[in-house]
Formats: structure tokens, sequence, C-alpha cells
């Protein structure tokens, strides 16, 4: 699957087209390797060393794709690519299976769960900022969740959706997205259970 | 969306049955659950063939290892 979406261009403040893709490779990966680690490390070692909040730190410094390779070939997981102007700007990584809502509406009903959601970090405001810079595209983790929410009502799951938030993006999943914060995890690094119903999925994509 | 093959599945009636209660339960449709139900068996397939072993835990902590042909 291939279908072009819409990134906002921070620079030229206007909509540009880029590429939704769920044929995902092992050379994205080591892209992000490559190209994305060394910024992110950098960025939180600034932020850091500037004294900042350690909520507003990202955490997935030592995220490492390529350990996901043997996934790829797994049909309880999906992944999903943007790209634009030649470079990945986003990827994320689904499981379709193994997972149930906590919703006190939808308890024990299948979802989605969103394993993995990283943005390009010249896409990420607070990097971007710790190394003086403008951030590139906007709503790259927009199209992405909105691209899991269709995979949600593709498998018949209504766009019931979840993901355990890491503490720098909860504004995003609960503020930006509206999805519900339900509980911290204990068996999650105590992280926040966020999940969309139906009805907010729907709002979501509307 | 990747493009869909059709096939024909022939069900007991008891088979059936659990299938509709499934769907029922899950709020899935039939080839949902079936979908899912293969999903999984690859999952818990491709586990046991790195050699990982399927446990399920009860009420009491108790843990009993499934076997999986």
């Amino acid at each position: 699957m291939r279908e072009v979406i819409q990134l906002f261009d921070n620079a030229a403040k206007k909509l540009v087209d880029a590429e939704l893709f769920d044929e995902v490779t092992v050379e994205h990966f080591l892209e992000t390797q490559k190209k994305w680690r060394p910024i992110v490390k950098d960025a939180a070692q600034q932020l850091y060393r500037a004294g900042a909040d350690v909520g507003s730190i990202p955490q997935h410094f030592h995220w490492d794709w390529t350990s996901k390779e043997a996934d790829l070939r797994v049909l309880a997981f999906t992944f999903f690519g943007i790209s634009c102007g030649g470079e990945l700007q986003g990827l994320m990584k689904l499981a379709t299976v193994g997972h149930v809502a906590r919703h006190p509406e939808q308890k024990g009903k299948p979802i989605v769960y969103v394993d993995y959601l990283e943005t390009a970090p010249w896409n990420i405001k607070v990097l971007t900022q710790a190394q003086g810079k403008n951030s590139r595209f906007g709503a790259v983790g927009s199209r992405l969740i909105e691209a899991a929410v269709r995979k949600s009502q593709e498998e018949g799951f209504k766009g019931r959706l979840a993901l355990h938030s890491l503490p720098s993006s909860e504004p995003f999943y609960i503020e930006t997205c509206g999805m519900t914060a339900l509980e911290r995890d204990p068996a999650k690094q105590n992280l926040v259970w966020c999940e969309f119903t139906p009805e907010q999925a729907e709002t979501f994509l509307s | 969306m990747n493009s869909k093959k059709t096939m024909t599945l022939n069900l007991t009636d008891q088979e059936m049955r659990v299938l509709e209660e499934l769907s029922a339960q899950k709020d899935l449709s039939k080839t949902a659950i079936l979908r899912q139900a293969l999903k999984l068996y690859q999952l818990v397939d491709l586990k046991l063939a790195e050699g990982g072993k399927l446990f399920f835990e009860d009420q009491k902590k108790e843990k009993a290892e499934l076997m999986v042909l």
C-alpha cells in the first residue's frame, strides 16, 4: 500500500505531499539508526545539560528499530512509514492481535496496539529547538495515528486503538488526538495507557 | 490495503457455534475472528520455533505450559 498524504512544511508554511506506505523494510530501520538516532541522542543530551524538565526530554534515544527486523514477516504486526523529500519522516509498528480494550465501555474487545511510533527528530520541536533550529514537517504523528485507526477499522475493530505513552508524548495523544488516558501501567514502566473508543476514533478522523 | 483472496471453509455445527459465540463476544465478524486466529497461530509458532515456551498463569499465579502442535 502506498498513498499520498499531506504534511505541513513549517518553513514554507504550506501543506506538501508525502507518501504513507506499509511496505517497510530493514532498509528503513537502518536509516533510522544512521540518520535519526545520533540527532535524538545529541538533542537529549543538550536538553539534559540545559536542565530541562525530565518529562520534556525524549525517552526514545535508545530505541533500535533494527531489532524488530524479524517482526516484518509476522502477520500479527503491521508497519507504516511516511516519506517526504526523499527521507523517512516517521515510522510506526502496530500489533493487531493479542491486545484488548481497557476502557470501561469497551473492555475485552480487540484493539490495534501502537507498539512503537517515532517521528524523525528534525520534526520534533523540542529536539530541534535544543539544536537552535526549526522543525521541518508538522502532522507526521497525526498522519501515523490516522493510519493506525484505519487499520483498526480494516481489521474490524471499529477504530479501537491503544498505546502506552512516553511522558513527553502524553500531551500529543491526550490533548491533540483526544485519546482517553486510563491508567498508569506498572507492567510497562508505569507509562499511561491511552485509548480510542470507536466514537473517539471517528471524531479524530473527521 | 493488500488484495484479498477468497476461500470456502467447511465447519462442523459445533465449530460454527463457537465461531458465532466468539464473534458476538468480541464484537468481530466471523472472518475477522479467523484472521485473528491465524495471526496468533503464526506468532505462537514462530516463538516456539525460536525456543520460546507458552505458559498460562492462573489466579493463584501458578503457571502451566501449553503445548501447541
